[in-house]
């Protein structure tokens, strides 16, 4: 097992130095000219090359690119370009912004898709029928017309949430819960669409191999089949897919955050990369990067321990 | 299944208390009475003085730096920092008297000796606005309460400057403060609370307790939040969460009426076409008059007023604000749409069978206004091919590598417009582009009396219009909003208007 993770962690940070490489690279070839985009049209274009300048920006790519990593690695991300913040800081404070509404997007699209999907399988006829029909319209609605949906009816027409910002847990729990329950929501329909249905054919599956059978012929009751056996036998896929969601929910969180001004990742990785902030994108990529590759560690373990059929030595 | 019932209750009671909770409005970013809440579109770039952004971004310098002179919402020069200001007679040495009751929040006095050193800081750093202080070739303090601003030749704009962040003084204990992008340290109005504020997002002000003119600090409190995304700006209006806002554009202005906000509208910027190739370096054609004037007459910029602008606006064909000693009426109408006499004056000009030009398009300014400008001059027999330039628009256009281009411009004062868009030097006169009567009339600007520089102006609008140096098409109408508790008073020649502007409705 500790062979595992160790080479999952070496393979990850392979990955870490292969993903910022080639982000550096894209953001190079495509940045135009950023010390302009710092200042504006009013500026001349003595200041703009004073800026190139102070920035470093007139060194050659490889140059750039070595000091960049050089301090990378010993954790100083350099600062924003185009707020002064510097990036570590800018994405620490923000990272549990995003996570509050990731995580808890994928713990509802766990319980609910888990729910439905087990109900659907189980009851089948209309209810699967309805079951799946809503789950397609759940997954084929943009997420952002959900947000935007969410905000009207229960922001600015029934007023019970906060149509936009964020109040952090540490402040108030009750506010953070009126600023992070619509995005989450927003979040959550996509995912809760894509799992059950995962869901519903893994227990539809399970359903109809032997042990149920024999199970059900030795006493054991059919809820305690589903949710003792079949469930566990059929959780592997549908946490595949919650992990696959979980990278979706990241990117998801970039058009929510945006739409309910969040100040979370997903919002400073859009204006960071229209903007050609090259210090805050690089910072980004390498978290969100190690996220995933954690994320994933975390599911293969998790999936042993489910199944041991998969079990790692 | 009892266990069901209770998760059910437990949920329940959950979302009761969460949306009773939240219906009630705790959330803290709630407008009030004693917080000024600021919409904003950009944050802040830097707080550092010597690098600070204006327009868009004032209000994050004004609420913790003072400036040197103050401007009223007119754009008159009131005293601040310095209570005096005196030239000499050839107008190249500028003494300001200074207060002597400041003192900056790490509590070192201010006083002439920093007054000097953040104007050379700024001269020499990288702000946008750096050129306010080109012409500043020293400042020194004479005494404690008296600095010295000795220039390189006389610059009338440089007592509006000193009222802009070319004014902003920074403690100078803190000019080395490795957090001072992020942390200023000024005498100004409030104190950026950085415990409360998330960099790029919301931006927490306390009032400054110790303020040397409270009289003019209204709030107690100022808040001032991002909205990246216009959608995101309607609904933080739409649910009241903001007492004050500019608007990206006026698309929304019905719904945030219906809000119960009102709009009050001002005419910042120009649009239309610049054409930069006085010269005919890079588009020979654009080396005569007569088809730079075609150009003008072949848009019907009324039309292009509703189609483009909302029809909020005011057609005109010059660059001059309607503030200027310059400002003609009759100019706002000197090119009327006429498409036959375009296609004459090409005749005239050898381009009966009409020509062709290279503009630069981006979808940074729509994609609209480029097919109607393809339209338009298409009709008069001019052909634009278009070059999608993304996000390298202003560097292109600056580099020069196109003769004319579709533009959104701001009027500024008299010589800041001058030294922006007309005179050799200017950032948008690319081609550097001399014409023998524009540089006497800029000298006598420059140098001459006050009616004489007044007269100068006008008679430079009058002939640059004639010249057909542009093609402006309308004055725009920028839109701020306010809730029902706030006043405002918009500002001559600012994007956002000045926090002092901000007072609360009695």
């Amino acid at each position: 097992m500790f062979g595992f993770i160790l080479r999952r962690l070496l393979s990850g940070v392979v990955l870490l130095f292969v993903i910022s490489t080639l982000a550096y690279m894209l953001l190079y070839v495509g940045g135009g000219n950023i010390a302009r985009r710092i200042l504006g049209q009013q500026a001349t274009a003595e200041t703009v090359a004073q800026k190139t300048t102070e920035l470093g920006l007139d060194r050659p790519l490889l140059v750039q690119y070595i000091d960049w990593l050089s301090h990378a690695v010993t954790g100083d991300f350099g600062t924003s370009w185009f707020t002064g913040e510097m990036v570590s800081s800018g994405i620490t404070s923000r990272l549990g912004v995003t996570l509050s509404i990731v995580i808890g997007a994928t713990v509802i699209t766990a319980i609910v898709a888990v729910i439905i999907g087990v109900w659907a399988a189980v009851r089948g006829g209309w209810v699967d029928k309805v079951v799946q029909g809503v789950s397609i319209l759940g997954f084929a609605i943009p997420g952002f017309l959900i947000a935007l949906g969410l905000v009207t009816l229960f922001a600015l027409n029934l007023k019970w949430f906060k149509p936009t910002g964020y109040v952090p847990l540490t402040e108030s729990a009750t506010g953070w819960l009126a600023t992070v329950t619509l995005p989450i929501i927003a979040l959550a329909i996509g995912g809760i669409a894509g799992v059950a249905q995962q869901v519903r054919g893994s227990v539809v599956d399970a359903l109809q191999r032997d042990y149920v059978r024999t199970l059900r012929s030795r006493g054991l009751s059919f809820n305690r089949v589903v949710f003792k056996h079949v469930l566990r036998n059929a959780g592997g896929p549908a946490l595949a897919v919650l992990a696959v969601q979980f990278v979706g929910l990241l990117g998801g969180a970039v058009i929510v955050e945006r739409i309910f001004a969040i100040p979370g990742l997903g919002q400073v990785a859009v204006t960071a990369t229209s903007q050609g902030d090259i210090p805050m994108v690089m910072g980004l990529v390498v978290a969100i990067a190690a996220m995933v590759v954690i994320i994933n560690l975390l599911i293969d373990l998790l999936q042993g321990w489910l199944n041991p059929k998969v079990r790692l030595a | 299944m009892f266990r069901w019932k209770r998760a059910a209750a437990v949920v329940a009671v959950l979302a009761l208390g969460l949306t009773g909770c939240s219906a009630g409005g705790s959330t803290d970013d709630s407008a009030s009475s004693d917080k000024l809440t600021l919409g904003v579109l950009a944050p802040a770039t830097t707080f550092e003085a010597q690098a600070i952004n204006f327009a868009n971004e004032s209000p994050y310098g004004q609420a913790v730096y003072d400036t040197l002179l103050k401007a009223n919402p007119e754009g008159e020069i009131e005293e601040n920092l310095a209570t005096k200001w005196e030239y000499n007679e050839d107008n190249t040495v500028l003494t300001l008297t200074l207060r002597d009751d400041v003192t900056f929040t790490d509590d070192t006095k201010f006083d002439a000796e920093a007054a000097a050193q953040n104007l050379l800081r700024f001269r020499d750093g990288t702000s946008p606005n750096k050129s306010l202080l080109a012409a500043v070739a020293d400042a020194k303090a004479v005494d404690a309460t008296t600095v010295e601003i000795t220039l390189s030749q006389s610059d009338p704009a440089l007592l509006i400057a000193l009222t802009q962040n070319a004014g902003m003084v920074q403690s100078p204990a803190s000019f080395e403060n490795k957090d001072i992008k992020t942390n200023p340290v000024g005498s100004g109005p409030y104190i950026l609370d950085t415990g409360k504020t998330v960099v790029g997002t919301s931006y927490e002000f306390e009032k400054n307790p110790d303020y040397w003119n409270p009289d003019t600090v209204h709030y107690d409190a100022l808040s001032l939040k991002v909205y990246a995304d216009p959608t995101s700006l309607l609904n933080a209006i739409k649910g009241g969460q903001v007492n004050a806002a500019n608007t990206p554009s006026n698309n929304d202005l019905g719904e945030m009426e219906a809000a119960g906000y009102t709009v009050n509208a001002f005419e910042l910027n120009w649009t239309g076409l610049i054409l930069f190739d006085r010269g005919g370096t890079i588009e020979p054609a654009l080396g005569d008059v007569r088809v730079r004037q075609a150009i003008n007459y072949a848009f019907d910029t009324k039309a292009l007023l509703e189609a483009v602008g909302q029809g909020l606006g005011t057609p005109t064909t010059q660059i001059f604000p309607t503030n200027s000693v310059g400002y003609d009426k009759e100019l706002d109408s000197y090119y009327s749409y006429d498409p036959e006499k375009a296609k004459d004056l090409l005749a005239e000009a050898g381009y009966a069978d009409g020509l062709t030009l290279n503009m630069p398009s981006s979808a940074l300014l729509g994609n609209t206004v480029f097919t109607l400008i393809g339209q338009q001059l298409k009709d008069v027999g001019i052909t634009v091919n278009f070059t999608d330039a993304g996000n390298n628009f202003i560097q292109d256009i600056l580099a020069p590598k196109y003769g004319s281009t579709y533009m959104i411009l701001q009027q500024d004062p008299d010589w800041a417009l001058i030294n922006f868009s007309i005179a050799p030097t200017a950032t948008f006169n690319p081609t550097k582009y001399q014409d023998p009567k524009v540089d006497a009339l800029i000298e006598t600007v420059h140098n001459g009396s006050k009616d004489e520089s007044d007269a100068a102006v006008k008679e430079l609008n009058t002939y640059i219009v004639e010249q057909a140096w542009f093609a402006p098409w309308y004055r725009m109408q920028s839109s701020f909003v306010t809730d029902a508790k706030t006043d405002v008073k918009t500002q001559v020649g600012n994007a956002y208007p000045y926090l002092w502007n901000f007072t609360p409705k009695s």
